[in-house]
């Protein structure tokens, strides 16, 4: 199953990816190029919704470390919105969630972005 | 109350094609033990075996071998077995691997698996790399 990413607009120059599909080793490309367009902004500001997103494997959670670099070394900002269950189990197994605190929703996300 | 017995089986020779068939198996698991997509449990085997099956999948058929991966997931009674049999290169220097750093891009997929199942087992067999995945319910 391809992954797809539809990319937002919204307010303020923030840009919300919203990934529909598995977060593996196959979905990761169209991730990756999503977020090269996206951090063409400056400062580039980033939500992704995580609510599309049904899995993530280590090689998906590869991709949004390595996203929050490309973005932060860029003075921008990242942050995850709604991930479901499985997102959470893998972010908190990985203590990643003290890198990527995650909102429940795209609006808090994107809440004083 | 679901039934406490489940049997697939695949032979998978594609990476994309590969993990949709062992998503779709799991899922198919879920149904037949009537758990629902936030059970836990379930979430942990999912996680593992996608973990592995990927690995498998990608290095698990060097070039030139036209010899699939094979792949059996069953349920007897509260215990979750999958078993992957593949013939790429034998694995050993990462098994033992720990949970990498916060800022590492990858390596975290054998620490995952191995920290969700109650059991991982490797061998190597002849040619063959089997892999065996345990978990209760």
């Amino acid at each position: 199953m391809a992954l797809e990413v539809e990319t937002r607009p919204a307010d303020n120059g923030v840009t919300v990816l919203a990934p529909t599909g598995r977060l593996d080793v196959v979905g990761v490309p169209a991730l990756k190029e999503a977020i090269g367009e996206a951090v063409k902004n400056s400062p580039p500001k980033v939500v992704i919704d995580m609510e599309g997103v049904s899995f993530v494997d280590s090689t998906g959670l590869g991709s949004v470390i390595a996203a929050l670099k490309q973005i932060r070394n860029s003075q921008g900002e990242l942050r995850l919105a709604a991930p479901n269950q499985q997102v959470r189990v893998v972010l908190e197994l990985t203590t990643l969630d003290r890198v990527f605190p995650y909102y429940a929703t795209v609006e808090e996300a994107l809440t004083g972005l | 109350m679901g039934s406490n017995h489940f049997e697939f089986r695949a032979s998978l020779s594609d990476l994309g094609e590969g993990l949709d068939v062992l998503h779709q198996s799991v899922e198919r698991l879920r149904r037949a033990v009537g758990r629902d997509a936030d059970d836990l449990s379930i979430i942990h085997f999912e996680t593992a075996l996608g973990e592995i099956g990927s690995n498998v999948l990608t290095h698990g058929r060097p070039r030139g071998t036209t010899r699939p991966v094979e792949y059996s997931l069953l349920l007897d009674g509260d215990e979750i077995v999958a078993s992957l049999t593949d013939s790429g290169p034998m694995v050993h220097e990462h098994l033992g691997r720990e949970m990498p750093s916060l800022e590492h891009e990858d390596g975290r997929g054998l620490a995952i698996a191995r920290s969700l199942l109650d059991e991982l087992g490797y061998e190597r067999v002849g040619d063959l790399n089997r892999w065996r995945l345990v978990k209760r319910l």
